[in-house]
C-alpha cells in the first residue's frame, strides 16, 4: 500500500513522463528504501499494462496499436458497455483521421481508447492527429482552405458557430436518428447549444463544464475562516476575499484570482447575470447591453476588489502559468472543471471546490465545453460516425472524461464515473450540482465573438490600469461592439 | 586646407568603366549561379503567394468558403478603421525609436570594440551573443527583466529611490519598453559597423592627423563619412524589420495593454488568423508594403545629403 506522499511523488514522476528505470534512479537519489521504491513503482502504475478483456473486446486483427508511454490511467478500467452502431462496420479496411488538441498526458488516454476501438472495429484504422491547442484553429482553417480536413475534428464552443456557418461539418441528425440507443436527452441542455444551427446538430459535445470556486484550504485554515458552502453569496465572497488579502510584494496573498473582463467571452454568467445584467443579448448576440445601468453597477461592484488590491494585477500574473491559483498565493479562483488536472499537478497545498456563489438577482455561473464533428471533407463519414458513436457514448465519455477526472461529461449518464474518480476534485459533486442549478451557456459564441472580445479587451485594459472609469469603458465598449454585432441582426 | 575638404578629395575619384575580361565574365557567371538559388526559391515559394495575396485583397475570404469578389472595398474599409491608424502609428513610433536608438548604441559599441585592447575578441563575442538567442527566449527573458515588481530594471531604479513603472502593463510605457528591449539585438548591426570601421583606410586618419585633427575631428570628418553607407544600410534594413515586427510583440504583449503595442504585423495576423478575414488582411499587408516603400524612397532621397560612397566623384 502506498502512502499519500508516495502517491503524490508518483504522480509528479508520471507527469514528467519518467520511465521505470528513471523512477528507480530518482528513488535511489532520494534515499528511498527498496520497499518504498517498489511502492512508488506500484503507485506509478508501472505494472504490465492490463490486457483488455470482456465480451466486447476482440483479438486485434489490425496492426497492433502503437505502444504508449507510461499512462496515468489503466487502459482496462472502463473498457465495457460500448454501444453497437446501426451503421455497419465497413467490409474492408478504411482509415479515418481524427484531430485532437490534447496535452501529452491526456493523449496517452486517447491512444488507449483508440487501441481498444480498433480492437472492436478491426476494419477501421484510426489515425490520431494531436495539435497544441494554441495552434489548432489556424491549422485546421488552413486545411479547410485546401479541402483537406480530417474525417473527425475537435471543436471548441467559441469556434463552432463560425465553422458551422462556413459549412465545415456535416449535420449529424440523420446518423443520430438511425441509432436506437443514442439518447440526445442524456446530454445536458447547455452542452448542445453551441453546436446547433438552422435546426440541426453539427457536433456531439464531450464535455460541458461549469465554472466553480476553487479555494485554498490552507489559507482559509490559517485565517480561521470557514470554507465556502451553499450559504455563500457574492457579498460573502467579496468580504472573505478582502479578509484573506494580506501581505506585500512577493509574499502577498490575494483573496480572489480574477475579476470580470469585457475581453472575456465567458464574463456574463458569473459576473453580470447574478446582478440581473447582460453583456450581449443571448443567444442571437444582436444587441449590446453592457452600457445598461445594471451592467455598469455590477462591474463597479466587482471593481472594488481591484481597488482594494484583492486580485492580482496584470504585472503579478506575468510569466505565471495557468491557473495561477496552483502556486498558493491566491485564496479563491473561478475556474472550469478542466482546471483540475493542472491544479492537482501543481498545487502543494490542500484545496477543494465549491459552487460559485449566488448573486442578489440570480444564481449563475458559465458553462462551456467542446465537441467533435465529422467534417465535410471526410472520405469515410460512416466509419467516422461509428467512431463518434463509441467515443461520445456513455461508455466513451466515462472512459475518457469520467474515470480520468477530466470532468464535466456532456452526458448525464457518464457523471457517476466522474464523481467516483480518484482523479476528480474532492468536491466534484459541486460540479454536477452547478450544472443542474446555476450553469448558463449564455456566453459569447456567435461568429462575431472574437471581434467583440478583441474590440472590448483593450478598452477594459484601461480600466484595469486605472485610467478609465467603468462607466466610460462600458460606453466605449458599446460604441465599439455595436457595429460588429450588427452582422447578427440580419 | 580644411581636413574635410582633403578627405573628400582623397575619397573621391572618377568611376572607371572597366572592360569585361575573362575573369570578370567568370565572376559574372558565378554571380548568377549564386543568386539563382534565391531566385528559384523566390519563384517557387514566395512569388505565388505574393501575387495571390494581391488578388485576395480584392475579395472577402474566410478560408473556409470560396472567396467573393468585393472590388476595392477592403481598401476603403481601412480608411475608416481606427485600428489601422493605431497599428500604423505604433509601428512608426516603434520603428523610429528602435532604429534610432539601435543605430546609436550599436555604432558606439562598434567604436568601443574597434579598439586594440587585451581580450577584445572576447568582448566582441560577448556583445554579439545576445543576437543569436532565439526570439521566444528573448521575449521571455525581457518579460522578466521588465517585470514591474521583480524585474532587473525596476530593481536597479529602486536603488536610486525611483519606483519603476509597469513597463509592459501600462499603456504609456509599453512602447518605450519594447524599444528598450530592441537594443538586445544591437550586436547584429554592431558587427556590420565593426566590419565597416576596419575597412576605413588608415591613411585617411594619418592625413587628418598631419592636418592637426583631433579625435573628435577625425571621428566627424573621417569615420562618420566613411561609415555613412553602412549607417544607411542599417537604417534601411532596421526600419523595414521594425515595421514588420511581430513575434516578440505577439509573445510579450499580444498588442496590449489597450492596443498600445498593436503593431501593423500583429494586426494583420489578428485579422487573418483570428478573424479569418483574409481579404482585409491582404489589403493591410499591401498597404504595409506601400508604407515601407514610401519610407524607403524618402530615406534614399535623404541619403544624397549625408551618405558618401568611396567611388563617388565629389560635386
Amino acid at each position: 500500500m502506498t502512502t499519500h506522499h508516495e502517491e503524490e511523488l508518483a504522480y509528479e514522476l508520471r507527469r514528467r513522463g519518467l520511465s521505470r528505470r528513471e523512477i528507480l534512479k530518482a528513488g535511489a537519489r532520494l534515499g528511498l528504501s527498496g520497499a518504498a521504491i517498489s511502492a512508488l513503482l506500484a503507485a506509478c502504475g508501472q505494472q504490465a499494462p492490463a490486457q483488455p478483456g470482456g465480451g466486447a473486446a476482440q483479438a486485434p486483427t489490425t496492426a497492433p496499436a502503437e505502444p504508449t508511454a507510461v499512462s496515468l490511467f489503466d487502459q482496462a478500467e472502463g473498457n465495457s458497455g460500448w454501444p453497437a452502431s446501426a451503421v455497419g462496420d465497413p467490409a474492408e479496411k478504411v482509415e479515418i483521421s481524427v484531430a485532437h488538441a490534447w496535452d501529452a498526458t491526456f493523449m496517452e488516454r486517447q491512444k488507449q481508447f483508440d487501441a481498444l476501438f480498433m480492437e472492436r472495429h478491426p476494419n477501421i484504422v484510426v489515425k490520431a492527429e494531436n495539435t497544441p491547442f494554441g495552434e489548432y484553429r489556424q491549422k485546421y482553417v488552413a486545411q479547410a482552405a485546401g479541402n483537406a480536413l480530417p474525417d473527425i475534428m475537435y471543436c471548441q464552443f467559441s469556434w463552432s458557430q463560425e465553422f458551422i456557418k462556413n459549412g465545415l461539418f456535416i449535420a449529424l441528425d440523420d446518423y443520430i436518428a438511425r441509432e436506437k440507443d443514442f439518447n440526445l436527452q442524456d446530454f445536458t441542455p447547455q452542452s448542445l447549444v453551441s453546436y446547433q444551427r438552422d435546426g440541426k446538430l453539427w457536433g456531439i459535445p464531450y464535455d460541458e463544464g461549469p465554472a466553480n470556486l476553487y479555494y485554498n484550504k490552507d489559507l482559509f485554515d490559517a485565517a480561521g475562516i470557514p470554507y465556502p458552502d451553499e450559504t455563500w453569496d457574492l457579498e460573502k465572497l467579496k468580504e472573505v476575499a478582502l479578509k484573506l488579502t494580506q501581505g506585500e510584494g512577493p509574499n502577498k496573498i490575494f483573496g480572489l484570482g480574477e475579476l470580470p473582463s469585457l475581453g472575456d467571452s465567458l464574463v456574463a454568467p458569473p459576473y453580470l447575470m447574478p446582478f440581473g445584467a447582460q453583456y450581449l443579448s443571448e443567444p442571437k448576440e444582436d444587441q449590446c447591453l453592457i452600457n445598461q445601468p445594471e451592467a455598469v453597477a455590477a462591474l463597479e461592484w466587482w471593481q472594488e476588489l481591484r481597488e482594494k488590491g484583492a486580485v492580482p494585477s496584470p504585472a503579478d500574473l506575468q510569466n505565471v502559468a495557468w491557473p495561477a491559483f496552483q502556486f498558493g498565493k491566491i485564496a479563491m479562483t473561478q475556474q472550469g472543471s478542466w482546471a483540475t488536472p493542472p491544479i492537482r499537478a501543481g498545487a502543494k497545498f490542500n484545496w477543494d471546490i465549491a459552487m460559485w456563489p449566488k448573486g442578489p438577482k440570480a444564481h449563475k455561473t458559465f458553462s462551456a465545453g467542446s465537441a467533435y464533428m465529422i467534417t465535410r471533407d471526410s472520405k469515410n463519414p460512416d466509419a467516422a460516425w461509428i467512431y463518434l458513436n463509441d467515443y461520445l457514448s456513455t461508455a466513451g465519455q466515462s472512459y475518457m472524461w469520467g474515470i480520468t477526472g477530466r470532468g464535466s461529461p456532456a452526458r448525464l449518464s457518464a457523471w457517476p464515473s466522474y464523481l467516483s474518480s480518484k482523479f476528480a476534485p474532492p468536491g466534484a459533486k459541486f460540479v454536477e450540482q452547478a450544472m443542474r442549478v446555476s450553469a448558463s451557456h449564455d456566453i459569447i459564441d456567435q461568429p462575431t465573438g472574437p471581434q467583440v472580445t478583441q474590440a472590448a479587451g483593450p478598452i477594459w485594459d484601461l480600466v484595469v490600469a486605472g485610467q478609465l472609469s467603468v462607466k466610460d469603458a462600458c460606453d466605449q465598449v458599446f460604441a465599439a461592439v455595436d457595429p460588429i454585432i450588427a452582422a447578427n441582426r440580419a | 586646407m580644411a581636413v574635410e575638404q582633403r578627405v573628400n578629395q582623397t575619397v573621391a575619384r572618377p568611376m572607371d568603366k572597366p572592360k569585361m575580361g575573362k575573369m570578370a565574365r567568370r565572376e559574372e557567371r558565378e554571380f548568377y549561379l549564386f543568386i539563382a538559388l534565391w531566385i528559384i526559391g523566390f519563384l517557387a515559394f514566395d512569388a505565388g503567394p505574393i501575387l495571390a495575396s494581391f488578388v485576395i485583397s480584392f475579395t472577402n475570404w474566410s478560408m473556409m468558403s470560396p472567396p467573393a469578389w468585393v472590388g476595392a472595398l477592403n481598401f476603403q474599409r481601412l480608411m475608416t478603421d481606427p485600428l489601422f491608424y493605431t497599428a500604423l502609428w505604433n509601428s512608426l513610433y516603434f520603428g523610429v525609436g528602435s532604429v534610432g536608438l539601435g543605430l546609436i548604441v550599436s555604432f558606439l559599441l562598434a567604436l568601443l570594440l574597434n579598439q586594440k585592447v587585451l581580450g577584445i575578441s572576447l568582448f566582441r563575442t560577448v556583445f554579439y551573443l545576445p543576437s543569436v538567442v532565439s526570439g521566444i527566449a528573448v521575449a521571455i527573458l525581457w518579460i522578466m527583466i521588465l517585470h514591474q515588481d521583480f524585474g532587473l530594471i525596476n530593481s536597479v531604479l529602486a536603488w536610486f529611490g525611483i519606483k519603476g513603472p509597469g513597463w509592459l502593463v501600462q499603456p504609456q510605457w509599453a512602447k518605450p519598453a519594447l524599444i528598450l528591449m530592441s537594443l538586445w539585438g544591437a550586436g547584429g548591426s554592431m558587427v556590420i559597423y565593426l566590419a565597416g570601421l576596419q575597412s576605413v583606410p588608415q591613411h585617411l586618419y594619418e592625413a587628418a592627423s598631419i592636418d592637426g585633427a583631433g579625435p573628435w575631428m577625425k571621428f566627424r570628418n573621417v569615420t562618420v563619412p566613411m561609415m555613412s553607407p553602412v549607417i544607411f544600410y542599417n537604417l534601411i534594413v532596421g526600419f523595414i524589420a521594425s515595421l514588420q515586427g511581430f513575434v516578440l510583440v505577439l509573445i510579450m504583449t499580444n498588442g496590449g495593454p489597450a492596443n498600445a503595442t498593436l503593431m501593423f504585423g500583429l494586426y494583420i495576423y489578428r485579422v487573418a488568423f483570428q478573424f479569418f478575414q483574409m481579404g482585409y488582411a491582404s489589403a493591410l499587408a499591401w498597404i504595409l508594403l506601400v508604407v515601407i516603400m514610401i519610407i524607403t524612397v524618402l530615406q534614399f532621397l535623404g541619403a544624397k545629403y549625408w551618405v558618401f560612397y568611396e567611388g563617388e566623384v565629389a560635386k
